[in-house]
Formats: C-alpha cells, sequence, structure tokens
C-alpha cells in the first residue's frame, strides 16, 4: 500500500513535469528538449535560494525565474522557429539542454547536492501501519492543486479556451483572431514556471545534479507520448499510470523497471496509435 | 495536421541518380586508396587512434543520418543499436556461445531486425513522437545493462575476450590503431557506397516519395510502412556495424555504449555534417573530432560548446556543412558555364 502511496508521487512528479511540455507542444507544436535542463535549473536555483531565504522563497523565486526563462525562450527560440520543421526546434532545444547543463556544472559543480524539506513538511505520518514522509504527501497535493488549477483556468477563463482551441488547431485559432504569440508567450512562461516548480520539489526528494534533467525527461516524453501529446486530461492519466508502473517495477523487478512504462506505451500506441486521450494527429 | 517532413523545401529529388556508376565506382576507389595512405603518412599513434575513433562514430552517424534522408524521421536512441551489437559480442564471448565471426554477424542481423519489427509500428508515428520513442526505448536498453550486474557486470563494464584470429586475420589487426584504421575506413567507404547504391534505386526513391507525401505514395497504390521498417532495419545495421567495430577496436563495453548522449553526439554529428548527402554525416564526424581535438583547454565545456554549434548549424545551415559544399559546387560549376 505504502508503494502505492509512493508511486503516486513520483507520478504527481511526472506529471508537473510533463503537463509543462504539454501546454508549450499545444500552442507551439514543438517539444522542449531543454524542458528537463530548465526543471533541473530550476531545482538549482531554489537549492541556491533556500540556503539565504528558506524554501519557500525559493520555490517563489525558482519560479518567477524560469517563468520569465520561458518568455524569453519563446520570443527569442520558439517564435523565430515558428515556421520551420518541428524537427529543427527540438534540435535547437536539445542543443539548449547541453548548454544549459553545462552552465549548472559551472557554477554549482558535479557534486550531488541535497536539500532539506521545509521544517513544517519535514516530519512523518503514521499510515497503514507505516510510517510515511509528509513532504510526499505534500508532492502529491501541489500536483493536484496544480491540475485542479489548470482544469479551472482552461475551462472557465475566456484565455483558457483560446489554450484548448490553439491546442487543437493554431491555424484556425489564429485565424479567429486570437493573437497567438501573445498567448503563447503566456502559456510557454506557466510550462516552464511548471518546471522550475517540480525542480524546486526535486530538491528534498531527488539528489540534485546536473545530469538530473536528461535523465527525467525521457520519462517526461514516455508520459506525454502516452497521454497522447495535447491533451490535459491523457497527460494527468499517463502520469499516473506511468508513475505507478515505474515504482512498482523498480520494488518488484529492478532489472526491468525502466521498460515497463515502455511496455505500458507500446501497448497504449498499439491499440490507441493517437494516444490515450489524443485526437488524431 | 500533417507534420511536414524534413527538408521538404529543399528536396527536389534530385538523388544521385545523375552521376553514373563508373564515376562513382571511381570515387569509392580513391577513398579507399586514401584510407590506406593514412597510416603511411600519419605517424602520430595519437592521432591514429583520434582518426580510428572518429571513423567508429562516423558509421553510427552514417546509420541516423540514412535514416533522417530516407524516411525523414530523427533517431535519438540510434545507439541502442550500437551498444546492443557492442554487447552481443562481448556475451558471446563471456557465455562462448559460438564462434565470433557468427556472434559478429547476429550482432549486426539481429538488431537490424528488431529495428525492422519495431519499425513496422513505430514510422507511422508523427515525427516528434518518433524521435521521443526512440530515445526512451534506447534509455532503456541503458538502464538494463547498468542494473543487471549478473549479466554485463553493470556500470563497471567487461572486458571482452575476443578469439586470437578473426576472419582469418590476426586480432591485433583490430586493435592497433594504424590497421584498425584502414579496416574501419574501409568499412565506412563500403557502407556508403551501399547506402548510395540503395539510396538511387527504385526502392530509395520510392522511400523519398514516401517521405515526401506519404498520403500520395499510398493512393497510387504502394505500400508505405515496409520499405520505411527496412529503412529503419538498414540504419539500424549501419549502427550495429559501427558498434561491432568499437568492440573489436576496444575489447571492453560499458553501459556508456547505450546511453543516450552517444545517440546525441552521433545525431549532433550528423546535423553538422548534414543528413542530405549520405556522406555528410560521416564528414560532420570528422569535423567533430578535429573540432573537440582543437577544443583543447576548454573541454571542460565541451557540451556547451556542442550544444552551440548545434544551435547554429540547425538554423545557419539546414543542409550541414556538406550541404553548403554542394550549394559551393554547385555554384562553381554555373559560373564555369
Amino acid at each position: 500500500m505504502i508503494q502505492i502511496i509512493n508511486g503516486l508521487v513520483y507520478g504527481s512528479f511526472l506529471y508537473l513535469l510533463s503537463v509543462g511540455l504539454v501546454l508549450i507542444f499545444g500552442l507551439r507544436r514543438v517539444t522542449n528538449f531543454a524542458h528537463g535542463g530548465l526543471f533541473m535549473l530550476g531545482a538549482y536555483i531554489s537549492y541556491a535560494v533556500a540556503a539565504y531565504l528558506g524554501f519557500w522563497t525559493g520555490m517563489v523565486v525558482s519560479v518567477v525565474a524560469l517563468a520569465a526563462l520561458g518568455v524569453l525562450l519563446d520570443r527569442f527560440v520558439f517564435r523565430p522557429l515558428a515556421h520551420e520543421d518541428a524537427i529543427v526546434t527540438l534540435l535547437v532545444t536539445f542543443g539548449l539542454l547541453f548548454v544549459v547543463e553545462d552552465l549548472v556544472r559551472t557554477i554549482w559543480g558535479k557534486d550531488f547536492l541535497t536539500v532539506a524539506p521545509p521544517q513544517i513538511l519535514s516530519g512523518v505520518v503514521p499510515m497503514f501501519g507505516a510510517t510515511f514522509p509528509v513532504y510526499r504527501l505534500f508532492v502529491i497535493a501541489v500536483a493536484l492543486a496544480v491540475a485542479a488549477g489548470l482544469a479551472i483556468w482552461l475551462r472557465s477563463s475566456r484565455v483558457g479556451l483560446y489554450v484548448r482551441a490553439s491546442s487543437v488547431d493554431p491555424v484556425t485559432t489564429g485565424m479567429q483572431g486570437v493573437d497567438t504569440d501573445r498567448l503563447s508567450a503566456l502559456v510557454v512562461a506557466i510550462g516552464t514556471g511548471l518546471a522550475g516548480l517540480s525542480g524546486t520539489i526535486a530538491g528534498p526528494l531527488l539528489a540534485l545534479s546536473s545530469s538530473m534533467g536528461g535523465y527525467i525527461i525521457i520519462d517526461c516524453f514516455v508520459v506525454v507520448v502516452t497521454g497522447g501529446l495535447t491533451s490535459f486530461t491523457g497527460v494527468f492519466i499517463a502520469a499516473l499510470l506511468i508513475g505507478q508502473v515505474h515504482n512498482l517495477g523498480i520494488v518488484f523487478v529492478p532489472e526491468l523497471a525502466s521498460m515497463l512504462p515502455l511496455a505500458i506505451m507500446a501497448l497504449v500506441l498499439t491499440l490507441r496509435p493517437q494516444g490515450l486521450a489524443g485526437a488524431g494527429k | 495536421m500533417t507534420m511536414p517532413s524534413v527538408e521538404t523545401n529543399a528536396a527536389s529529388p534530385r538523388p544521385a541518380s545523375r552521376s553514373p556508376l563508373p564515376l562513382a565506382a571511381v570515387v569509392i576507389a580513391c577513398a579507399l586508396g586514401l584510407g590506406l595512405l593514412v597510416p603511411v603518412l600519419v605517424s602520430s599513434q595519437l592521432a591514429l587512434t583520434l582518426m580510428t575513433q572518429a571513423v567508429i562514430s562516423a558509421v553510427l552517424a552514417t546509420g541516423i543520418g540514412f535514416m533522417i534522408r530516407q524516411n525523414g524521421l530523427t533517431s535519438f536512441g540510434h545507439a541502442a543499436f550500437y551498444g546492443l551489437a557492442a554487447y552481443g559480442v562481448a556475451l558471446n564471448g563471456k557465455f562462448g556461445l559460438m564462434p565470433t565471426e557468427l556472434a559478429i554477424i547476429l550482432a549486426i542481423v539481429l538488431p537490424s531486425i528488431l529495428a525492422f519489427v519495431a519499425g513496422l509500428g513505430i514510422v507511422r508515428l508523427p515525427p516528434l513522437a518518433f524521435s521521443m520513442l526512440t530515445l526512451a526505448v534506447a534509455q532503456s536498453f541503458h538502464e538494463i545493462f547498468l542494473r543487471w550486474r549478473d549479466l554485463a557486470n553493470g556500470d563497471d563494464g567487461m572486458a571482452v575476450r575476443l578469439p586470437s584470429t578473426l576472419f582469418g586475420m590476426d586480432i591485433a589487426v583490430f586493435q592497433q590503431p594504424a590497421t584498425m584504421f584502414v579496416v574501419c575506413w574501409i568499412v565506412l567507404v563500403l557502407i556508403i557506397g551501399g547506402l548510395w547504391l540503395i539510396a538511387r534505386s527504385r526502392f530509395g526513391l520510392l522511400t523519398i516519395a514516401i517521405r515526401e507525401n506519404e498520403e500520395r505514395a499510398r493512393y497510387i497504390g504502394f505500400e508505405t510502412v515496409v520499405p520505411r521498417a527496412i529503412i529503419y532495419g538498414v540504419s539500424a545495421a549501419v549502427g550495429a556495424i559501427g558498434g561491432v567495430l568499437f568492440v573489436l577496436y576496444n575489447a571492453f563495453v560499458t553501459p556508456g555504449v547505450l546511453h543516450w548522449s552517444l545517440s546525441g553526439e552521433a545525431l549532433v554529428m550528423a546535423v553538422i555534417g548534414g543528413a542530405r548527402a549520405i556522406w555528410g554525416p560521416a564528414l560532420g564526424s570528422v569535423i567533430f573530432f578535429m573540432f573537440k581535438d582543437a577544443a583543447g583547454d576548454l573541454t571542460e565545456h565541451w557540451p556547451a560548446i556542442i550544444g552551440v554549434t548545434l544551435i547554429v548549424v540547425t538554423v545557419l545551415l539546414p543542409h550541414g556543412v556538406s550541404g553548403l559544399l554542394s550549394s559551393m559546387v554547385a555554384k562553381l560549376k554555373g559560373k564555369a558555364r
């Protein structure tokens, strides 16, 4: 039972990171390979700030800094390349990942760093006859809050409507008079801000290293493809599913754990090539 | 929504079919001769080692490039075939299952069959999903060899037991840079020649037609999945040949041969060289290694250098260095007339 909650923790974490990819993909039709790098950068920024000003300030600074980076990324990378092939942007963001990793290595060194959870979340609670760290429950809570917040925003606000429309068909949405460039600056900022948030959250959960981004991005890709690339519901379900499978895999068949999420993805893609909740190509 | 394939506007489908076969034979013969001269001219052991590595990586990059050229799909996980072939030979040495010659052939054939079968399913995916999927699959192979310590000694890697003679040649031939360079060079030239023949064949043209417009090719009455899966298989075979060369040369493997950063590096080579020409990725690999050598003191910041180079080349030289050279040659020809 504890293992299932652990899987839920990992799934929540994957969701926070993957939904940013989905948001960006929806508006710009690009895969942001640098997302993992930004996530890692977010983790290090909050690490640096948290050392002086505490965990919560670190989180805010990290989210704001990453969101600002997102605006720049959209303005100077995604927008100029909007008419190029999607693969071009993929390669460029792939290059950015290298640059960010090197930057972080230069500033913070190669050693693993760890972050302590904030005081209020550092305890454990009894659960199903064992104890469970409060911090991990907090991760689940954050993911649920983000999922709920996004759902409300997307469903009930005008901007949310534009975002959903644009995810289905950016060209037509643009023709209807929506300023997709401004919209996407906002959405990319939210996406990268979420990368900053998940980076902060990852601090006490994982060890910080400059390669953590490249590592996690692969699981996120699996989640995004399984979920169907543009679906916000799909990515939520897929993240929880993959998180669960991944975690149970590590517990029961450690040698093959990394294969299991792929097996799920392969199964889903075979049955539904468009992904769990995707709307075709 | 259909995603435009790579090089859509650039694809005046004018593959090598204009240059006649005899000319190609001359080019290949010259290239082979050139390779034989290198060990005579270059005496520095260090330089030869570097060049041998460059040629082995060039084989892998050529495999990736061929996939991009014929299928318009970018593989982020080609190290899987390279690494599986290397581990195939290594594990055969450990368990002594069969003669090494046979193991080498299987190490090339099995990954290609795997790629072909997987390709039947995944070449239909949108290009972005294909890239992400290949990356994820390759990385999971890496994880297996990393974690399954009993099988392959995990992160510490394993020394590879090789017989004293291979294909009638002394094993030292494969492990001295001077001779191994020639072996790898010949293999590379033959691969490029072979891929060139495939690309200019009817089958090669068909895959380009599918790359340009899959739907239209299907309406004309062509089966469009199998040809692309075959190309994927061929490109995997080329990657696997690279892995075999690697393991023969080093007699040592670590999970690094399966890591996605190796796929990424080879992809960077292919992009720098330009995949529109079959020889482009190999050229990219040579440039990559020369550049790395020249970077010298800066190698600590090597990843950032690669990153920036990749960005600059993708944005400014969409057809890579080989594309630049080709267009320069075309211009010169135009002036001569």
